[in-house]
Formats: structure tokens, C-alpha cells, sequence
């Protein structure tokens, strides 16, 4: 019951950091995927099962409060959270160099999964160019990659102190 | 072996979730999925984009219910049609029924210097099923008292009926040999026989005067007399069904089976000497 209590908390944390209060930390239209860090993170930490079912809680909660493709970034956030799954305790989540690869090929995946839906169904794509390399999509990526080990740091806090205290 | 068991389910899981997100995206198409999607999006972030999608999925979803509604008015049109086109049929299948009939009629067997005249049962009344009925021809097609009235069997064999007991202006009264007033000569087929035919308001004849050492069985044919007045010889009348066991010192009687009571008579045919016909 605890397990699944946290998992909520989990969901809804990161939820409304990305959702709503996106809008207050974006620095020039660039705002770091905090709910793909917290998937790689559950793969990292916690496996395939907690990391690919959160993806796509995640992803369909994302779907739904977006105009893009229905469905596409369920499947990518569930895609993610299988692979990240599979390096469950072969890396040391700790190490940032570790947490740092692992986001940045996530975010390919993720980059090159949408793209390869948008390329297939381009009708919701309005002005997104598939496969094309640009800068706000770089720096995004890049943020994304510079702020994994905080959030990384901070859930390990938050597990600790669960720990101790629940 | 628990991590197998592990491994296993987050394979089998793996495959259930991205079969959802598949199905999510090819869901994605439909006008009513897509409404509710950008309702959700534009009530948590309300601007110009989301409401434009939320009317164009709401058009595409009006389009789609207002498509339903034709095709089920466009189903109960041809319902209607439907009914139409069976009453139609069945109307074509009455009216063949009545076309075999009239080439039935039509392949009436001749009688040499009489004429057919086809006339409609028109009235015959249950409690004397067996004694009269009206037919729709009368005096005015050159009908008259006496004249034979026979039918046309399945065999295409014509077999007596009666004979016009009062002929009117349109219409004509018809005696059955059924009727107890009616007494017909009559032949045994084959034998020589010569017996008299009684009706006795039944669909059986009384046979009687059979001679004591005539050799009748039940089956055998009887066919009107040369004796007759009403019908020509050897038109077919019934059937022998039984002899009877009463012992009597000079004839024998038998009960037969009429033939027009076989099959549905609708129609009738009176046989009008050449001539009288108008």
C-alpha cells in the first residue's frame, strides 16, 4: 500500500512540474523533460515493471493534455522506461556520468521515436520537421541532460528519507 | 528463478502497454476520441489553437452521428420498399396461382357437341356444405335447370358435381349429388354394373341396387350411366369405400367417396349443349 501511495505522489510530483508549473520555469521556450528524467529514474532504481507502467501513465497523461499525436509519447515514455528498466542495478545510479548517458540516449529514443511517428502520421505535426536537428530541440536535450543529476540527487534524497521515516 | 518469473511479466507487460499505446494512436483518428482529448486540453490550457481543434473534432463528430441518422432513414426507406416489393410479390404470386389455374382450364377435356362454361363458386353455405351451392353465371351465359355441372381434378379428369337446380339472371343454383334429393344412374367402371348412385348430404354416396352376385370391391370406379339424363356416360363420380355386411335377399348396397370433395372446388364447369351458349 506504501509502494503505491509513494508511486501517486511519484505521478503527481511530476506531473505538475511538467504541466503546470512548466510554464514558470521555462527560460526562453526551453524547459528541461523532467518526467523523462523520472522515468529513466525508476528504470535505474526500481526496474522494468515500476519504470514501463509510470511511462505510460506518464505519457497518456502528457497525450492528454497536448494537441500532438494521440498516443505517441505513451508509447515512447513506455519504450524508455522498459530499456532504462534493463540497466536496473548494472549501473550505479549514483555515478552522474551514468545518469547523464542514460538521459541523453533517452532523449535520442525519444527524439527519434517522435519523429518517426510524425513522419509516419504527419497530420498533427503542424510546424515540427521530423529527423531535422534544431537549436531548441538541442538545447532542450541539453538542458534536459544538465539537470538530470539534481533531480537524480533529489529523488535519492526523497528515497532516503522515506526510508527513515515511513 | 523469481527474477525469471520477474523478467517474464515485465516482458508480458511490456507487450500489453505498447499494444495500448498502438491502439491509443490508431484510436486517435476517430472524431469522438479526439474531441474529448482537446476538451481535456483546452479546459487545463485554454487557447485558440485547442478551441479550433475542439470545434473541428466536434464537426467531424457531428458529421459522423449526422451520417448514422441518414443511413437510418435511408434503412427505414428501404424497409418501406421492402414491404412494397413483397406485397408485390405476393400479389404476382396470387396472380400466378390464378394463371395455372385458367390454363388448367384451359386444357379441359372436350365433350363432343357440348361447350365449357367456367363459372366462380360464389356462395356455399357451411350447414349445407353438401347440398347446394351459387355459382356467378346464370341465364344470361345460356344457363338452364338440369344442365351438368362438372369439375376439373388435379389429373386433369373431369368428375361430376351436380347439376342447375334454378338458374336466374347472373346466378345459378347448383345441386350437388351429395344432396339427399339427388339420385344418379350409375356404372360400376369396367364391370357393367348398373346401380344407382343416392346422395345423403355427405361427402359419400349410397350405392344401391348393386345385384347380390356382382363382384364390387372397395376401389372400384364409379362412372355415370348411359341411363343418365344429367351426365354423359362415363364421366368419373367416386370411388367404392366400402360394401355393405347387411344381408338382403335381392340387392347389396356400397358407400362411395365423391371426387369434388378430393380436391378445393373454386370453380366449376357446366356443360352447355353446342348452341346454347350465348
Amino acid at each position: 500500500m506504501k509502494k503505491v501511495i509513494s508511486y501517486v505522489f511519484f505521478y503527481a510530483f511530476f506531473c505538475l512540474l511538467q504541466f503546470f508549473f512548466g510554464k514558470y520555469l521555462t527560460v526562453g521556450g526551453i524547459f528541461p523533460n523532467f518526467i523523462l528524467i523520472a522515468v529513466v529514474y525508476l528504470g535505474f532504481s526500481r526496474g522494468r515493471i515500476s519504470a514501463q507502467t509510470m511511462g505510460f501513465c506518464f505519457g497518456l497523461t502528457w497525450d492528454v493534455f497536448s494537441t500532438d499525436v494521440f498516443g505517441a509519447r505513451t508509447l515512447m515514455l513506455t519504450v524508455i522506461g522498459y530499456f532504462s528498466g534493463m540497466f536496473n542495478r548494472q549501473f550505479d545510479k549514483d555515478q552522474i556520468a551514468a545518469q547523464v548517458t542514460a538521459v541523453f540516449l533517452a532523449s535520442l529514443v525519444y527524439w527519434a521515436g517522435f519523429s518517426t511517428v510524425y513522419f509516419i502520421l504527419p497530420e498533427g505535426s503542424r510546424n515540427y520537421v521530423p529527423f531535422a536537428v534544431t537549436l531548441p530541440g538541442t538545447l532542450k536535450i541539453v538542458v534536459t541532460v544538465l539537470i538530470t543529476p539534481l533531480v537524480f540527487w533529489v529523488l535519492n534524497f526523497a528515497s532516503v528519507l522515506k526510508r527513515r521515516y515511513l | 528463478m523469481i527474477n525469471n518469473r520477474k523478467r517474464k511479466f515485465a516482458d508480458i507487460l511490456f507487450i500489453i502497454l505498447l499494444a495500448a499505446g498502438f491502439a491509443l494512436i490508431i484510436a486517435r483518428s476517430t472524431p469522438f476520441v479526439g474531441l474529448i482529448k482537446n476538451f481535456i486540453y483546452f479546459v487545463s490550457f485554454p487557447n485558440v489553437s485547442a478551441a479550433n481543434k475542439i470545434f473541428q473534432y466536434a464537426g467531424d463528430f457531428a458529421d459522423n452521428i449526422k451520417s448514422i441518422v441518414y443511413i437510418r432513414q435511408e434503412n427505414l426507406l428501404y424497409k418501406q420498399k421492402n414491404q412494397e416489393l413483397s406485397d408485390k410479390l405476393r400479389n404476382y404470386e396470387t396472380v400466378m396461382e390464378q394463371y395455372d389455374n385458367l390454363v388448367k382450364l384451359l386444357n379441359v377435356p372436350k365433350i363432343k357437341d357440348t361447350q365449357s362454361v367456367f363459372a366462380r363458386i360464389s356462395v356455399r353455405e357451411p350447414g349445407e356444405w353438401f347440398q347446394w351451392f351459387i355459382i356467378d353465371k346464370g341465364s344470361e351465359e345460356g344457363l338452364y335447370k338440369e344442365l351438368p355441372v362438372v369439375m376439373l381434378r388435379d389429373n386433369g379428369q373431369l368428375c361430376a358435381v351436380g347439376r342447375i337446380m334454378e338458374a336466374r339472371k347472373g346466378s345459378s343454383k347448383v345441386g350437388l349429388i351429395t344432396n339427399s334429393l339427388s339420385a344418379i344412374p350409375v356404372e360400376i367402371k369396367g364391370k357393367r354394373i348398373n346401380c344407382l348412385a343416392e346422395g345423403f348430404n355427405s361427402n359419400l354416396l349410397k350405392i344401391t341396387y348393386i345385384p347380390l352376385n356382382a363382384n364390387v370391391e372397395p376401389g372400384d370406379e364409379i362412372i355415370a350411366s348411359p341411363f343418365s339424363s344429367v351426365f354423359n356416360a362415363g364421366m368419373p363420380i367416386g370411388v367404392i369405400k366400402s360394401i355393405s355386411k347387411e344381408l338382403s335377399l335381392d340387392f347389396k348396397t356400397a358407400l362411395a367417396e365423391v371426387y369434388f370433395e378430393s380436391d378445393i372446388l373454386y370453380e366449376a364447369i357446366i356443360l352447355v349443349p353446342k348452341g346454347a351458349v350465348k
